[in-house]
């Protein structure tokens, strides 16, 4: 079964976000505060298969916890999200010394970030029986 | 200086008289709704005055003779460009007839600092060239500096911190009025010693506190 971990400042987009992967039968985990977030995180690392986070949050931001998670479990996947214009260059500073698996563009349907999700974890990990 | 974030008045008088032309403040917000607040009472107080005039150069020469209104650069990082637009219509502020009369600007902050970090610094020299050209009264530029947090580690804060040090306090006969915005919870990453070194020379501090429960 796929547990996530949602992050993401906007309270009404983590809301969406996790009763939508929750009826596609995800796990979900989902923080409006980073801190709080990273520290589930690192009490059960590796219960996690996936971490979504949004990019621009105030003092930890999306491309930090990409980074600290995969120092804690480098197995989890990452997918960042962002309402910005997404370019190449803003994320070559950070590469490779952060791997990120997949960006998504917001606003994004349910069906298209669970499609995004399952391409990146697979499609046998989610099902839930 | 501390104000609770619903001092209005505190606020607005702050941004009126503590900061002058030719000068840099440092802002400090709770929560981005507060700085929602702060931005838009101040685009909206700045640019109450700007009327047509702004678009009848040639119309006569009493209003020639006055100075024409400021220049309001917003450069945003926690909200997209359409979300600051959508919060200044929601105050009154008619966004679209400023930015066609060149009288306010909003742009997103990521981009002015990368990848060259010195884009902002050419930006607003860029915009203080045509207020003067245009006989304005000068620039107001409200930074948000969620970039220099964005990818973590020391090596940001110094940047941020030789970034604050090359905006001097004061420049005289200067034009810009420039506020370096901070979300408190990035401010509270950096040591007390960085705090310390970004108001150097010092800058005028407001920090906007939450109203305690």
């Amino acid at each position: 079964m796929a547990k996530l971990l949602v992050v993401d400042d906007d309270s009404d987009i983590v809301q969406v976000l996790k009763l939508g992967l929750l009826k596609n039968r995800f796990l979900v985990n989902a923080f409006t505060n980073p801190e709080e977030a990273l520290q589930s995180f690192k009490s059960n690392a590796e219960s996690y298969c996936l971490v979504l986070s949004d990019i621009r949050m105030p003092a930890l931001s999306g491309i930090q916890i990409a980074r600290k998670v995969k120092e804690i479990n480098p197995g989890v996947k990452t997918v960042l999200m962002t309402s910005f214009e997404i370019r190449d260059n803003e994320f070559s500073k950070v590469f490779p010394s952060t791997q990120v698996d997949g960006f998504v563009q917001k606003p994004v349907g349910i069906d298209d970030l669970t499609n995004k999700i399952l391409s990146i974890i697979g499609e046998t990990k989610r099902r839930v029986v | 200086m501390r104000v609770n974030s619903n001092n209005n008045e505190l606020i607005k008088k702050w941004f009126k008289e503590e900061v002058a032309e030719g000068e840099n403040g440092i802002v400090i917000y709770p929560n981005l709704q507060t700085f929602r607040q702060i931005y838009t009472q101040y685009v909206k107080d700045q640019l109450a005055n700007a009327g047509n005039d702004e678009e009848d150069d040639d119309n006569n020469s009493t209003r020639n003779e006055q100075l024409k209104p400021r220049i309001i650069l917003i450069a945003t990082f926690y909200e997209t460009i359409n979300s600051v637009k959508h919060n200044l219509n929601a105050v009154g502020v008619d966004v679209q007839r400023h930015i066609d009369n060149g009288s306010l600007l909003i742009v997103d902050a990521f981009n002015c600092y990368y990848p060259d970090i010195n884009g902002m610094k050419k930006l607003v020299a860029s915009i203080s060239n045509r207020a003067a050209r245009q006989g304005r009264v000068g620039v107001s530029a409200i930074v948000n500096t969620g970039f220099f947090f964005l990818f973590g580690g020391d090596g940001e804060a110094i940047e941020l911190i030789n970034y604050e040090a090359s905006l001097p306090p004061k420049t005289e006969g200067g034009n810009i009025i420039g506020f370096s915005c901070y979300h408190v919870r990035n401010y509270n990453t950096l040591k007390d010693s960085q705090k310390e070194e970004l108001v150097q020379g010092q800058k005028k501090v407001l920090e906007v506190t939450e109203i305690a429960a």
